[in-house]
């Protein structure tokens, strides 16, 4: 084993941490887009640090949509796992990937999960949240609400189109196993933000 | 698979929990505290399990954890003593 790592490291095939370029870029760049959130979500407790009026979230939001939002989210993250671990194997085994059955289902989520996000915009508009006012209290909330929620959508929708762009290229039997676990990291992360925004935002 | 429907199954326990703990009435200190270890419990499981951190070697995964939640807490630590105190100030001697 040790003669094979030493090997893949003379040969330039493994970074120095032991993982495929593709996972280190992949990993780097997760890093870099999740400090981009720590800033945002900093930025978001500064502001309610600050606020003397921010509105009670139970009294905005119904807390049981976002939690069924949460569901979906979860539910689509443990499918993509699912189609990682299947890719791992029919790699292994010499077979056909049959990822293609857990990418799908995990796109679907995806989709179901931006439109709930689409009707909870529209609601919150339609009771006259705005960039910089709403009828509950500190207007920096409204702010908050559409750029926290809005660029998590954004990289739910980006991770959406990953996951059509893979199921397709697998379905040609392009990608491989290595193409499946990264677009498993990149939907895995836009779970692992939602988990800090439901809290931070709709909970705390 | 299965372990990864086991994962499934503990993030929503711990999501009911947060959501029962919200409608509890805890005090401040302690909800705020009891939500920010289930979150972070989450989140290691979701980077444990699905994004198999927990199969990878020790730089990756320090690079990961350190990378993003030390970032993070500093660039908190660094600002939120700021807010707290103009926010401290605006209490004594009014808005303006």
């Amino acid at each position: 084993m040790m003669q094979t790592d030493r090997l893949e490291l003379l040969t330039g095939a493994h970074t120095a941490v032991i993982a495929g370029w593709r996972k280190v870029m992949m990993w780097w760049f997760i890093v870099t887009d999740g400090l981009l959130f720590a800033g945002f979500l900093a930025s978001y407790g500064y502001a309610r640090l600050l606020a003397f009026d921010w509105p009670a979230q139970s009294g905005v939001f119904s807390l049981k949509y976002i939690a069924a939002m949460t569901f979906v989210l979860i539910t689509s993250s443990a499918t993509m796992a699912s189609a990682v671990e299947e890719a791992r194997r029919s790699a292994r085994d010499g077979r056909r990937s049959g990822a293609l059955k857990y990418v799908l289902p995990t796109a679907l989520g995806g989709l179901a999960f931006l439109g709930m996000q689409a009707y909870e915009w529209a609601h919150l508009i339609g009771e006259g949240a705005r960039l910089t006012q709403n009828p509950w209290g500190a207007p920096s909330f409204g702010a908050y609400f559409f750029l926290l929620t809005g660029f998590h959508g954004t990289h739910v929708l980006t991770g959406l189109v990953i996951l059509l762009t893979t199921a397709v290229r697998l379905a040609k039997g392009i990608t491989k196993e290595e193409g499946v676990e990264m677009a498993g990291l990149y939907w895995h992360f836009v779970d692992l933000v939602w988990v800090f925004i439901f809290t931070l935002f709709y909970l705390v | 698979m299965k372990t990864y429907w086991i994962t499934w199954s503990v993030l929503l326990v711990f999501t009911a929990v947060m959501l029962w703990a919200d409608s509890a009435s805890l005090p401040r200190q302690a909800f705020v505290v009891f939500m920010l270890i289930a979150m972070l419990t989450k989140a290691t499981i979701i980077a444990a399990n699905f994004m198999h951190l927990k199969a990878e070697r020790l730089p990756l995964v320090l690079t990961v954890v350190i990378g993003l939640l030390g970032m993070g807490a500093v660039l908190w630590l660094l600002i939120a003593p700021d807010a707290t105190r103009i926010h401290e100030i605006v209490t004594k001697y009014g808005p303006r």
